[in-house]
C-alpha cells in the first residue's frame, strides 16, 4: 500500500536564492495535513514544485509510488485566489468545469455530463445558485468556494490547497473545513498550506513544519509543540500556554 | 546553474552586437561604391589641378554635370537607379559627400523633400545650387491638388533641361574660371545634342495616332512630357509618391481606362507596381484587358554604365518604349 | 452604395480582404488583450521590418509572399526572444517588449537604408509596410488572407478551452498537465500571423489598434468569453467593411486609418452605451439608487422631526 505522496531531496531556487533545501518527507493516506511556517518559508513553493508548476533543482516526487506526471488524474489543486484575474469574462459554472479539462484531454468540449459534475461540486460547497454568476461579482469567500468546487471536479485522491482559509468569512471557513473532513471520510488525503496557528489543532491530523527545510513532520499532537514552533518561526513567535 | 544563465545572456548579447556590426559593415561597403555619373579618369598625375568635387541629388543632374565638366570634375549622385527622390533621406555617408563637395547641385521645387533641411543648412556654408532656379516660373506646371506647389519633374521637357545645363555651366565657370573655355565648349556640344533630342521626341510622339496617345503611369511624373510633346498624361498617384492613393483613385483610373478604351499602361522603375497592377486586375475582371507597355524611368535613371544610365539615353529609352507600345 | 461595393471588383476585393482581416484581428486580439499582451502585437508588428528587408535582399523581388515569409520569421524570432528573456531574466514583459521592439525595428530601418542606397531598382515600397496599403489589393491577396483567416478561426475553435484555461489560470493549466509553454507559443504565433497579414492593410504603426480595440469594445457587451470572441470578430469585420466603404468614396484617403477610426468609434459607443457596463447605464442606475436612498432618508427625517 503506497503512500499518496513521497518527496525526496527536493530543492528549489529562485533568482539565485535557495528557497527550499533538500526537502524529504512522506505522508500517509486519509489524513488532513497542514503545512505550517512563517512568511517566505517556501510553503507555496513546496506545493508548486511538487506539482511541476515551478521548476526544481533536484528532487524526486512520487504519487502513490509513481512519478507525478503519470498520476495527474489522481491529484486536485486549489491555488491561491490572487493567482487569477477575477475580471476574466467567465461564470462560476465555467470555472468549475475547468476542473474536468484534465479528464477531457485535448480539444474535446465539455458537454452536459461535465457540466452536471460541475454543478454537483457546486452543491457540495453550497454555491449551486451561483452557477451563472460572473466571477467578478463574487466575494472572497465565494471565490474560494468556487476554486474548491473546481478541485472537487477533478475527482482526485490527493488534494493540494494553497491557503484556502485566507481572508474568508466565518461561514465559508466552516463550509470548507466540513468539506475537507468529508473528503477525509472518503479516504482521500488533503495537504493544506495554512497560516492561522489558532486553528491548526482543530483542523489537521498531521502537520509539516517548514522553513526552507523540514523542521518536523508528524501527528499534530506530537509536532505542534512550543519547542518545534519556536524552531520553525525562529523566535518571532509568542506562544501562550493555553491548552 | 546561475553561471550558466549568465553565460547564455552573454552569448545573446554578443549575437545581437555581432548582428549590428555585420549590418553596419555592409552599410559602409555600399556607401563606398561609386554611383552613377562618375566620370573621373582615375589618378592623373599630369593634371595641373585637382578636379572639382561635385555632389548632386538625382542622377539626371549628375549626368549633365559630367557631360559639361568632363575630366575637370568628379561628380557623384546620391540617389542611384530606382531610388525615389520624394522619399529619400540623407544618411551620414551622404552628408559627408555633400560637405566634401565644392558644389552641390539639386533639383529644387521640392523634389528632394526629405533633404530640405540639410540642403538649407549646407547652403549657408558652401555653394548649394537649385539647378531649376532659372526656369521661368510662368512656364512651370502646378500641382493639381495643391495649388501652392510646383511640379518638380522638369527634366521630362528637354528644353527645360537645356536651361538647367546653362545654369550648371554658369556655376562651374564661377567656381573654376581656369577651365571656363573647356566648360563652354562641352556645354555647347551637349546642349545641341539635347536640342536635337527635343525635336526627335516631338516627331516620334506625333507618329502615335491621336486616339492612342495616352500615357498612363504610376504617378504624375510626366506632366512636362505631356505638355511639351503633345500626349495626354494620367497618373494613379499625385505628384508626390509620398501621398497615398486610396481605393477611389484605383477605381477612378480603372474606369477612365475602360471608358476611353486605353489598353496600355506603364510601370515606373522607382515606384512599386502594386497600384497599377490592381487597376489592371480590376479592369480584367470587368472584361477589359490592359497590357503593360513597359517600365519607364521617372524619378531615376537606369543602371550605371548602361545607355539608360545617362540622361539622354534614359529619355530616349522612355520615348522608344512609349512609341512602340502605343503604336499598336 | 453597398451594391457598388460588391459589384465593383477592386472594391469587392478590398472589402472582403479588410473584413477577414478585421475578423482575424478581432478573434486573436481577445486573447492578446486578456493575457495583458496587447503591446505584444505592437512589438510583433515592428519586428517584421527586418524580415521584410532581408527577404527583399535575398529574393531581390517585391513579391508579397516572400516578404510575408520574411516578416513571419523575424517576428516569430522576436516572440521567442520576448518569452525567453521574460522567463529567464528579471526583466518584466513590458520592458522586454520595449527592448526587443526597438532592436528589431532599428535593424529593420538600417537594412532599409542599405537597400535604399543600393543600385537595385524597384525597392521603394518596402516602407509601405509601415503604413499599409489596402487600396491595391488584388484577388490573390484576398485568397491568401481568407485562407489564413480560416486557419486561425479553426485553430482558435479547436483550442478554445485550452486557450481559455491558459488565459485564466496558467498555474492550474500546468497542474492539469497541459503544455503551457507550447500553448503560449501557439497563441503568440497566431498573433504574429494576424499581425503580418494585417500589416498589409493598416501598416505596422496601426495594426496594434486593430488587434486590441475590437476586443476591448466587445468586453463591454458580455461576460462570456465565447460571446466576446464573436462580438469582437463582428466589430473587426464592421470596421473593415465600413472603412472600405468610406475610403472608396473619397479620393486620396487611405483605407487603413479609416478602418482603425471606425474601430475606435465602436469602442467609444460600447464604452458609453453598453448595457450593464457602459458609462451611461452606470450613471443612470446610480441615479436610481440615489433616488431610492433619498426617498428613504426623507422618510427617516420626517419621523425624527415628529419626535
Amino acid at each position: 500500500m503506497k503512500n499518496p505522496l513521497k518527496v525526496k531531496n527536493l530543492s528549489v531556487a529562485y533568482e539565485k536564492q535557495e528557497v527550499l533545501k533538500n526537502v524529504t518527507f512522506e505522508i500517509p493516506e486519509g489524513k488532513l495535513i497542514g503545512i505550517i511556517g512563517p512568511n517566505g518559508a517556501g510553503k507555496s513553493t513546496l506545493i508548486k514544485s511538487i506539482l511541476g508548476i515551478v521548476p526544481s533543482l533536484t528532487g524526486e516526487v512520487e504519487i502513490y509510488g509513481k512519478p507525478y506526471k503519470e498520476q495527474r488524474k489522481l491529484i486536485g489543486y486549489v491555488p491561491q485566489r490572487e493567482s487569477v484575474d477575477w475580471d476574466f469574462p467567465t461564470d462560476v459554472l465555467d470555472v468549475v468545469t475547468m476542473g474536468r479539462y484534465g479528464h477531457l484531454g485535448w480539444f474535446k468540449f465539455p458537454r452536459h455530463q461535465e457540466k452536471k459534475i460541475a454543478l454537483d461540486c457546486l452543491k457540495q460547497v453550497g454555491m449551486e445558485n451561483f452557477s451563472d454568476r460572473q466571477i467578478s461579482q463574487l466575494s472572497g469567500g465565494q471565490q474560494q468556494r468556487v476554486f474548491l468546487a473546481r478541485a472537487l471536479a477533478q475527482d482526485a485522491q490527493l488534494y493540494f490547497m494553497d491557503e484556502p482559509f485566507a481572508g474568508v468569512d466565518a461561514m465559508t471557513e466552516k463550509t470548507i473545513i466540513s468539506l475537507l473532513k468529508h473528503l477525509k471520510d472518503q479516504g482521500k488525503t488533503v495537504l493544506v498550506v495554512h497560516h492561522d496557528l489558532n486553528t491548526v489543532k482543530e483542523y489537521f491530523d498531521w502537520i509539516i513544519l517548514l522553513n526552507e527545510e523540514i523542521i518536523m513532520i508528524g501527528e499534530t499532537e506530537k509536532v505542534f509543540t512550543k519547542e518545534y514552533l519556536q524552531k520553525t518561526y525562529g523566535g518571532k513567535l509568542m506562544v501562550f500556554d493555553s491548552n | 546553474m546561475n553561471l550558466f544563465k549568465t553565460r547564455k545572456k552573454m552569448y545573446l548579447g554578443f549575437l545581437l552586437l555581432g548582428l549590428i556590426g555585420i549590418v553596419g559593415c555592409a552599410a559602409n561597403d555600399i556607401n563606398d561604391r561609386p554611383l552613377a555619373g562618375d566620370r573621373s579618369d582615375g589618378a592623373d598625375e599630369t593634371d595641373s589641378q585637382d578636379p572639382l568635387m561635385i555632389t548632386t541629388t538625382i542622377g539626371m543632374i549628375a549626368d549633365v554635370v559630367a557631360n559639361i565638366g568632363q575630366e575637370h570634375v568628379e561628380v557623384e549622385a546620391l540617389m542611384g537607379p530606382g531610388v525615389d527622390p520624394h522619399y529619400y533621406i540623407a544618411t551620414q555617408g551622404d552628408i559627408r559627400k555633400l560637405e566634401e563637395a565644392d558644389i552641390v547641385f539639386y533639383n529644387g521645387l521640392y523634389l528632394e523633400e526629405g533633404m530640405e533641411d540639410i540642403l538649407e543648412q549646407l547652403g549657408e556654408q558652401q555653394p548649394v545650387i537649385a539647378v531649376t532656379q532659372h526656369i521661368d516660373k510662368n512656364v512651370l506646371l502646378m500641382d493639381e491638388e495643391d495649388l501652392d506647389e510646383f511640379d518638380p519633374h522638369v527634366w521630362f521637357n528637354v528644353k527645360h533641361w537645356i536651361t538647367v545645363a546653362e545654369t550648371i555651366l554658369e556655376s562651374l565657370i564661377e567656381h573654376d574660371e581656369i577651365n571656363a573655355d573647356a566648360y563652354s565648349a562641352n556645354a555647347e556640344s551637349y546642349i545641341s545634342e539635347l536640342a536635337a533630342l527635343h525635336e526627335e521626341i516631338i516627331e516620334q510622339i506625333a507618329s502615335i495616332p491621336r486616339e492612342q496617345r495616352f500615357l498612363v503611369t504610376a504617378h504624375d511624373a510626366f506632366g512636362y512630357f505631356g505638355e511639351a510633346y503633345d500626349i495626354e498624361v494620367i497618373g494613379l498617384q499625385g505628384l508626390n509618391t509620398a501621398s497615398e492613393y486610396g481605393a477611389k483613385d484605383v477605381t477612378d483610373l480603372r474606369d477612365f481606362l475602360i471608358e476611353n478604351e486605353i489598353s496600355t499602361v506603364f510601370l515606373e522603375s522607382s515606384v512599386p507596381p502594386r497600384g497599377i497592377e490592381a487597376v489592371i486586375e480590376g479592369a480584367r475582371s470587368l472584361g477589359h484587358e490592359i497590357e503593360i507597355g513597359g517600365e519607364l524611368f521617372s524619378d531615376a535613371m537606369g543602371e550605371v554604365g548602361t545607355e539608360e544610365g545617362t540622361y539622354i539615353g534614359m529619355i530616349r529609352y522612355n520615348v522608344e518604349t512609349i512609341v512602340a507600345a502605343l503604336q499598336q | 452604395m453597398w451594391s457598388q461595393l460588391i459589384l465593383d471588383p477592386n472594391l469587392r476585393w478590398i472589402l472582403i480582404g479588410s473584413m477577414f482581416l478585421g475578423l482575424s484581428s478581432g478573434i486573436i486580439g481577445c486573447f492578446a488583450y486578456l493575457r495583458k499582451q496587447s503591446l505584444l502585437g505592437d512589438a510583433v508588428a515592428h519586428s517584421t521590418l527586418p524580415g521584410v528587408a532581408l527577404a527583399f535582399m535575398f529574393t531581390g523581388s517585391r513579391a508579397i509572399f516572400g516578404l510575408l515569409i520574411g516578416a513571419l520569421c523575424t517576428s516569430l524570432l522576436a516572440t521567442f526572444l520576448i518569452s525567453y528573456i521574460t522567463r529567464q531574466t528579471r526583466l518584466k514583459q513590458d520592458a522586454t517588449l520595449g527592448v526587443v521592439l526597438s532592436i528589431f525595428f532599428s535593424i529593420g530601418m538600417l537594412l532599409l537604408t542599405i537597400i535604399q542606397q543600393s543600385s537595385v531598382g524597384n525597392q521603394s515600397g518596402l516602407d509601405r509596410f509601415l503604413f499599409g496599403q489596402s487600396a491595391s489589393m488584388i484577388h490573390s491577396d484576398v485568397n491568401t488572407i481568407m485562407m489564413i483567416s480560416f486557419i486561425l478561426i479553426i485553430t482558435c475553435t479547436l483550442f478554445f478551452k485550452e486557450f481559455k484555461l491558459l488565459c485564466f489560470d496558467p498555474e492550474f493549466a500546468k497542474e492539469l498537465g497541459f503544455p503551457v509553454v507550447l500553448l503560449d507559443q501557439l497563441i503568440m504565433f497566431l498573433i504574429v500571423v494576424a499581425v503580418v497579414i494585417g500589416i498589409q492593410i493598416v501598416g505596422v504603426v496601426l495594426i496594434v489598434a486593430l488587434l486590441i480595440t475590437p476586443a476591448v469594445a466587445a468586453r463591454y457587451w458580455t461576460d462570456k468569453l465565447h460571446i466576446m470572441l464573436v462580438i469582437s470578430a463582428i466589430f473587426g469585420m464592421i470596421s473593415g467593411a465600413t472603412g472600405t466603404l468610406i475610403s472608396s468614396n473619397i479620393s486620396n484617403l487611405p483605407t487603413g486609418p479609416v478602418v482603425v477610426l471606425i474601430a475606435v468609434c465602436l469602442f467609444v459607443f460600447s464604452l458609453l452605451f453598453a448595457p450593464k457596463q457602459g458609462l451611461i447605464f452606470k450613471a443612470l442606475s446610480r441615479r436610481k439608487v440615489k433616488e431610492k436612498n433619498n426617498n428613504g432618508l426623507d422618510h427617516v427625517a420626517r419621523v425624527e422631526v415628529k419626535r
